[in-house]
């Protein structure tokens, strides 16, 4: 058998020359996103820094956005294929409200972004997506995918240049690993924290991952995903809000609805 | 430097023929078995273009060199490319590309100036343009064939009474920025166009912009230092200037060059060690 | 009635004994029924300009224009059926990009009036279509200068100083025999581009007739050094001289009578 193969296409120096020269038709452009569940809201973030290497393209370019009333999604990897790729999924969002005279569910949303992703398995969208919002019981909800497809829904996700910094942070705060309830209290119950524990939360790994991961930085934009009926004190009362912080609600998209989302925007630093 | 952005040749195979590898593509094998159907890298290219918003539109820059490989094949050749009334591209990287993608442009420009005499619409605006363009390069990445260049795309919205300034590239990348550079021109012009627009208009951008003179006159510095430090560049180049007044293409021009310091670099200079 | 066609009118790929293509020439009634349609090749550049009836008091204002562009420096202004001259116009912009794609430079206006002939010419030959219910104005400017072609339903294309097609087309015909004639005159200069305007407004109004149809607007394009040798709309204010100056001239030529 082996006597017979062919030399492997390597081997032939002619065949490397060519390889060298193959276009490469990805590229890696940077930045973080994230995204927790509480129980009666989402947040997704992402930073505004789009790079290249050590290049930084722009400091504004944007890689959340809203879907529905009640879902947003977020893309990181090479831009070009996460801005098509949320082009694409909008499309087809639209055709079902064509359809369907109704905005498309968060978990019917997961598995048409599933099966998009994996429509192009042999040559993926090098996107890696995070879909927050809330779900047919009115509880937040993430849902999170690599760039084939493969997906789970989650508490909370990091993806992204600074996803090795912000993870093992959200591990700790929202899963609660490697801590100890004190003697006699609750059980730790992940998804459960109040919206201003995880704003600071959120905020503190932006700011945190922008000290340390070049490719972080520029601003923030943060959007919340509020249950119907659910008190916005908490958001935009007026002692919530740090330095340079906007808010800004999103009016409905669709007409049922009445959950409610906000887009918060700050700045990041921009060295 | 990453070579996506880096348009001139990759390195050659050094051979009899090409010692010094200045040739733009290698010598191609005498028989392969894999199919070689699609560009794969640029051959008569040009360098890096700029672009700055200023007050009252946006300007735009570009030498006038069309290299081979090394060799300085065509001086006068125009890379600054005016679309309708109020859109202007600036476009770096493989010339024949460059070529294909404006006759294309062209003529679907005239096609719709046909038509609207009876379908009566809005002109194309620059954001229009600029999708068309993202659409059409990102299409072709998408296939693996791409058109190997990366673009500027400078306008004046009319309806909107703002000026228009983004990035498009051969990979369907898209951005946008008050200053813009591509290629070799991201590294050294653009940190000093960052810092002459933010020294007016702040970093949130929220000040007063440079004056028509005033970005003229960055846009000339940053064409010298380019010219002093790109060994794929000419010092001639032209400037586009869009504005509501529609768009202006200078004549070409040069900038005034001091080598003396070189006479003491090693290598430059009559010493030999 | 009974003698109209006996049976050789049924298709456009049967020739009648005496040589004739029925279909062909009944496409011809389509155009003279039409409001009329005038070119006037002048020194500087060419005019079009129709005379767009207004069937129905509903229609919009300078809806469902008749004259329409090929290139930047090429107009085409049809007579009969509306819809066929849209369909021709738009094969002259495929035509249009063709040549520019395979020479790249202008399509000359008369290759493309060529052309288009011999699309038209097809429509005559086969069984299962009709011929065209047009005759179509080509104008343009190309490097040989002004040029104005005709093109009728049967596919043969003449070149004009000036023509006429569609309702009292006989009669403007003879009116821009005299404009030309001064042209041919010894030492006659033709006209320019501004008084062709006023002219083929002038004789818009003549051939009108107010018994049949009430309403018409005027619709005038031109190539002209004023139009920076485009394809564009007469100025609004040259084209609302033009047509008070005909309807005035017309109204002088009622009392004269």
């Amino acid at each position: 058998m082996a006597l017979f193969a062919p030399p492997p296409m390597y081997a032939d120096p002619t065949m490397a020359a060519d390889k060298q020269h193959a276009f490469n038709p990805y590229s890696e452009n940077g930045g973080s996103i994230l995204a927790i569940a509480g129980a009666d809201f989402t947040v997704i973030a992402g930073d505004t820094r789009q790079s290249e290497g050590y290049s930084i393209q722009t400091r504004y370019a944007r890689k959340v956005w809203q879907l529905t009333d009640r879902c947003v999604i977020a893309t990181n990897g090479f831009a070009a294929d996460g801005n098509n790729f949320v082009k694409r999924i909008k499309q087809r969002l639209e055709w079902y409200e064509h359809a369907h005279q109704k905005q498309m569910s968060i978990k019917a949303i997961a598995r048409l972004t599933q099966t998009m992703l994996y429509g192009n398995r042999f040559f993926p969208y090098f996107a890696y997506v995070i879909l927050g919002g809330i779900d047919e019981d009115g509880t937040g909800a993430v849902y999170s995918f690599d760039p084939i497809g493969s997906y789970e829904r989650e508490a909370c996700r990091a993806a992204g240049a600074a996803q090795s910094l912000i993870q093992p942070f959200l591990d700790n705060q929202i899963y609660f690993r490697n801590q100890t309830p004190a003697p006699g209290a609750e059980p730790f119950v992940p998804g459960r924290l109040p919206l201003s524990t995880v704003l600071g939360l959120v905020i503190d790994s932006f700011t945190s991952a922008t000290e340390r991961e070049i490719a972080v930085g520029d601003g923030l934009e943060l959007y919340v995903v509020m249950k119907k009926g659910r008190t916005t004190d908490d958001l935009v009362g007026s002692d919530n809000l740090i330095k340079n912080m906007q808010v800004q609600e999103l009016g409905a998209l669709g007409e049922g609805g009445s959950e409610r989302t906000f887009l918060v925007s700050l700045p990041l630093k921009r060295d | 430097m990453n070579q996506l952005h880096s348009f001139q040749a990759v390195p050659s195979t050094r051979n009899a023929f090409d010692a010094y590898s200045t040739l733009p593509e290698p010598p191609r094998p005498q028989s392969t078995h894999a199919p070689r159907a699609h560009t794969q890298q640029p051959i008569v290219t040009g360098t890096s273009v700029l672009g700055i918003k200023y007050e009252g539109g946006v300007m735009l820059a570009a030498d006038n060199l069309a290299s081979y490989g090394s060799l300085a094949r065509f001086k006068d050749i125009q890379r600054l490319h005016p679309l309708g009334d109020n859109t202007c591209l600036a476009v770096a990287g493989d010339m024949s590309d460059f070529q294909y993608m404006t006759k294309l442009l062209d003529a679907t420009l005239r096609a719709d100036r046909s038509v609207s005499l009876t379908d009566t619409h809005p002109p194309f605006s620059p954001q229009n343009i600029y999708t068309y363009l993202s659409n059409l390069y990102y299409a072709r990445r998408s296939k693996v064939n791409p058109l190997w260049n990366a673009i500027l795309v400078g306008g004046w919205d009319k309806e909107k009474k703002e000026s228009f300034l983004a990035y498009v590239d051969l990979l369907g990348t898209t951005y946008s920025a008050p200053t813009l550079a591509t290629g070799i021109g991201a590294h050294i012009a653009q940190p000093l166009l960052r810092e002459a627009y933010e020294a007016k208009a702040g970093v949130d951008g929220k000040g007063p912009l440079l004056t028509g003179q005033e970005a003229e006159e960055l846009l000339d510095t940053c064409m010298k230092v380019l010219f002093y430090r790109d060994a794929r560049s000419l010092n001639k180049y032209q400037i586009a200037t869009i504005s509501n007044d529609g768009v202006k293409i200078s004549d070409s021009k040069s900038s005034e060059t001091e080598w003396g310091f070189a006479e003491g670099l090693r290598g430059y200079g009559p010493q030999t060690q | 009635m009974s003698s109209i066609g006996t049976g050789y009118d049924l298709s456009v790929s049967t020739y009648s004994p005496d040589g004739r293509l029925f279909q062909v020439e009944y496409a011809g009634k389509a155009v003279e029924a039409a409001g009329v349609a005038i070119g006037l090749r002048c020194s500087d550049g060419v005019v079009l300009g129709v005379e767009r009836i207004l069937h129905s008091k509903l229609l919009v204002k300078g809806a469902n224009r008749r004259i329409q562009s090929l290139d930047d420096s090429i107009g085409l202004a049809s007579a009969g059926l509306l819809a066929d001259g849209v369909h021709l116009a738009d094969r002259g912009r495929d035509e249009v990009w063709n040549f520019r794609e395979t020479y790249n430079a202008p399509i000359p206006t008369q290759i493309l009036a060529d052309r288009l002939s011999m699309y038209v010419q097809a429509y005559t030959a086969y069984s299962s279509v009709r011929p065209f219910g047009v005759s179509s104005l080509v104008a343009g400017v190309d490097k040989t200068g002004p040029r104005l072609f005709c093109i009728e339903p049967s596919g043969v294309f003449y070149g004009y100083r000036g023509y006429a097609v569609g309702k009292g087309a006989v009669l403007a015909r003879t009116e821009l025999e005299k404009a030309v004639g001064k042209e041919t005159e010894e030492g006659g200069v033709a006209l320019t581009c501004r008084e062709g305007v006023l002219e083929v407004a002038r004789i818009i109004h003549l051939v009108h007739d107010d018994n049949k149809d009430k309403e018409f607007e005027l619709e005038m394009t031109w190539i002209s050094p004023e139009s920076n040798m485009k394809h564009a709309v007469v100025p609004a204010d040259l084209l609302a001289e033009a047509d008070a100056k005909g309807k005035a001239a017309l109204e002088e030529g009622m009392e004269e009578d």
